[in-house]
């Protein structure tokens, strides 16, 4: 009886091993087989075209990564999805519209007719920057006050109810308030949109956009400055104290209720930039705006692996490549790359349940 | 108790009798002989004309405005024999479980003798059997796909020249007048926009051109770089777009930076108008769209002045398709004005005189042109005319 039953103790048939190797092999084999068919049969694409799609992905990448440690960070002390987040975005992105007309229309220069935006363009920049994080900072602290901290005993679900609905009031107010006209972003003139260094690629001009460059190059030192401050600060740790232990935290002496109001003070700084980015890189904004790279700057932080911030960065940065080269790789139509972004989410949470990096601030698990 | 019950009941049934009697009595002949029955409109209420279109949410900028043009036609012509006109204005979401929503909330209105709407095709499409059913006349600002006036429907009527028409003359614009070959042509996936990009795909393969290209994007996005670059690829010389303004804007501003640099792009009327210039500025330049807009003419300048008086922002700002939405909200008024009787203080609409009213709509001076409707509801007569953006202004393409 005993020898019967010992081999299957020692090879117990894991079907979900199996059907994990099975879609890792042919996921992997049909992949495989596009390269090849696109470098060899097809041809479609020359390498000017996988720059642009390469340029494309990372700028937009860039962004979701800003965002996603909006979400990551919120969820890695409270344990929910702040869905308001997009939302937030969108307000720092309404802000630093308006900051931006006000230096356009403020002549400094009555003779040549210059105005402020272009007579100080970095300055301008900078308001600009410092109005939409500021007017974001601050909605995302009333958020939490308002829409949250009643909610802070409640079951899981009850928050995450009352962020979409906030997300559904913030859209709308901001509809109500800004008409539901598409503005367009008001640019100074060194940063023209659509506009930059041409580099000369397989015999063809691809243009590396002067905005694009600025918003890749911004976002990268606010994911350091964000990392550094987590990592290094005193306001940092007491994050990551309260993230790992939100009653022993309390007990140490520190102010709990105060470290959660900073956490959405700095998610919300970050959502701003990312709205003004958005706005002075794509150009054009409205109250929906912030909707869908909220949802996909969400996406990203699953991918990652929520709570931890190198993830987010690197989902961001993952998500916007694949949206951008993934359609052409796979030869189906661009309308479908948000399918192949989610694709490529189940089959990471098949493979990594807790994302590409998994989750570390926080040894608390879901 | 059995014999209660039935006295009970008996008696109920005399009330009913007694009161259905009382109405009737009221009423004038012409109702009793609508098959569909009557609006009506109870002394010191309001006759109401009901628009729906998407108000709230993505795409309420043209909601917003279509229903804001008709505001001003209900201004000016909203007054009669005492009563007065009203606009009723739901959200639809231009989704087409709004439209039916909203079409089964308006047609349980007596007082409501016509539709104004819907906008957009995917929501009429939803609506026109209830409407069919209630004998609610429509007449609709923006609906435009070609199979909505061939579900042989007695009240759906639109001031909006179809997808066929507009389709099959941008392709001949293309391939006769600017000599292109080789086009892509891109689309929002929307019942409008992939509908009419198909005609001209169509089209244009019939007229001897190659279509290198037939891409879909996701509306409402503001990055299509991607898609762009994977076009730029297959070097067409006119690029094509079914859809709406905002997408349209986000193509045109990163086409140049996307390899497509001097590439005509070329769109529609969901395109054309004023938001779509300032969306892309110097951008904009080159840019040809058709349009229902017939030249200015004195009451399409006092329009103008009201809009801008009433809502702040100049017509156009928001999308468009506000000057149909002045008109079918006045020609509808004008219809509504013929058919009424008026009958011991309330008004009288009977529903078969009005659908044939709207059906019947013959050289109307709108400020859109003539609106003469067909058999099958087409009620536009003037068809496209192509516009160029030259120095930040549409002006007519020659």
């Amino acid at each position: 009886m005993e020898k019967t039953a010992s081999p299957k103790v020692r090879m117990p048939i894991n079907t979900y091993k199996i059907v994990q190797v099975t879609i890792a092999v042919l996921f992997i084999g049909y992949l495989i087989w596009r390269i090849y068919a696109l470098a060899v049969i097809e041809q479609v694409y020359g390498a000017d075209s996988w720059l642009r799609f390469a340029v494309s992905g990372l700028i937009l990448g860039s962004v979701y990564a800003v965002i996603a440690i909006g979400y990551t960070l919120v969820y890695g002390i409270l344990f929910m999805i702040n869905f308001a987040h997009g939302e937030i975005m969108m307000l720092g992105a309404y802000a630093g519209y308006f900051t931006l007309e006000a230096l356009g229309s403020w002549i400094v220069d009555p003779a040549a007719g210059q105005a402020f935006l272009n007579a100080n363009p970095v300055l301008s920049i900078v308001l600009a920057f410092a109005v939409g994080m500021t007017t974001s900072t601050i909605a995302g602290v009333f958020l939490e006050k308002i829409a949250y901290r009643p909610l802070r005993g409640a079951p899981r679900l009850v928050p995450l109810i009352s962020a979409i609905g906030a997300s559904i009031f913030l859209q709308n107010a901001a509809q109500l308030i800004f008409s539901p006209r598409r503005r367009d972003y008001l640019n100074p003139d060194i940063l023209t949109r659509n506009t930059g260094w041409t580099v000369v690629v397989n015999s063809k001009d691809v243009v590396i956009t002067y905005t694009g460059v600025f918003t890749f190059v911004l976002s990268i030192i606010l994911l350091i400055v964000l990392y550094t401050i987590v990592q290094r600060t005193r306001m940092g740790r007491a994050m990551r104290a309260v993230a790992e232990d939100k009653k022993t935290a309390a007990l140490m002496g520190i102010d709990v209720d105060g470290v959660i109001s900073r956490t959405f003070a700095i998610s919300g700084a970050m959502g701003g930039a990312a709205g003004v980015m958005w706005g002075i890189h794509n150009g054009i904004i409205y109250h929906y705006v912030g909707f869908i790279p909220g949802l996909k700057a969400f996406t990203a932080a699953v991918l990652g692996g929520i709570g931890n911030l190198p993830g987010a960065m690197l989902g961001g940065m993952v998500l916007g490549i694949v949206e951008a080269t993934g359609p052409a790789i796979l030869g189906i139509p661009f309308q479908l790359k948000d399918v192949i972004a989610f694709s490529i989410l189940v089959l990471v949470l098949i493979f990594r349940p807790s994302g590409i990096l998994g989750e570390v601030l926080t040894e608390e698990k879901v | 108790m059995k014999k209660g019950t039935y006295g009970l009941l008996a008696a109920l049934l005399l009330v009913a009798l007694f009161a259905t009697a009382c109405g009737g009595a009221a009423e004038p002949k012409e109702c009793a002989d609508d098959p569909l029955g009557c609006a009506v409109v109870a002394k010191g209420d309001t006759i109401k004309i009901g628009y729906a279109g998407p108000t709230q949410g993505e795409y309420s900028a043209f909601g917003t405005d279509i229903s804001q043009g008709g505001l001003i036609a209900i201004d000016d012509f909203g007054e009669f024999n005492g009563f007065q006109f009203e606009l009723v204005i739901e959200d639809t979401g231009g989704a087409p479980e709004g439209g039916a929503a909203v079409a089964n909330k308006f047609i349980s209105e007596p007082s409501m003798v016509a539709i104004a709407g819907h906008t957009f095709s995917g929501s009429t499409e939803a609506a026109i059997p209830i409407y069919d059913d209630a004998g609610f006349p429509m007449l609709s600002p923006s609906a435009t796909n070609p199979s909505l006036t061939e579900m042989g429907s007695l009240v759906f009527n639109r001031i909006a020249f179809t997808d066929t028409v507009q389709g099959i003359n941008a392709a001949e614009y293309i391939y006769n007048k600017l000599g292109a070959t080789k086009i892509a042509v891109m689309h929002d996936g929307g019942a409008y926009g992939q509908g009419l990009a198909e005609i001209v795909k169509s089209e244009f393969e019939k007229l001897g051109g190659e279509v290198v290209a037939f891409e879909a994007i996701t509306p409402g996005e503001t990055d299509y770089s991607a898609p762009l670059a994977g076009i730029a690829a297959l070097e067409p010389e006119v690029l094509y777009f079914g859809g709406y303004d905002a997408d349209a804007a986000v193509l045109k501003n990163q086409m140049a930076s996307s390899g497509l640099e001097g590439v005509t792009f070329f769109s529609d009327d969901g395109c054309f108008g004023q938001n779509f210039l300032d969306l892309t500025g110097e951008n904009s330049e080159g840019t040809i769209a058709t349009s229902l807009i017939p030249p200015t003419s004195p009451e399409k300048e006092a329009f103008d002045a009201a809009y801008e008086e009433r809502w702040g922002d100049p017509p156009g700002t928001l999308s468009p398709f506000t000057w149909n939405g002045y008109d079918i909200v006045a020609a509808l008024i004008s219809v509504a004005k013929d058919v009424a009787i008026e009958q011991g203080g309330n008004l009288y609409f009977p529903r078969s005189a009005m659908v044939e009213g709207v059906r019947g709509l013959e050289g109307y001076n709108g400020l859109s042109g003539v609106i003469s409707c067909d058999a099958t509801g087409e009620c536009n007569t003037t068809g496209p005319t192509f516009y160029i953006a030259e120095g930040g202004k549409w002006v007519q393409a020659p």
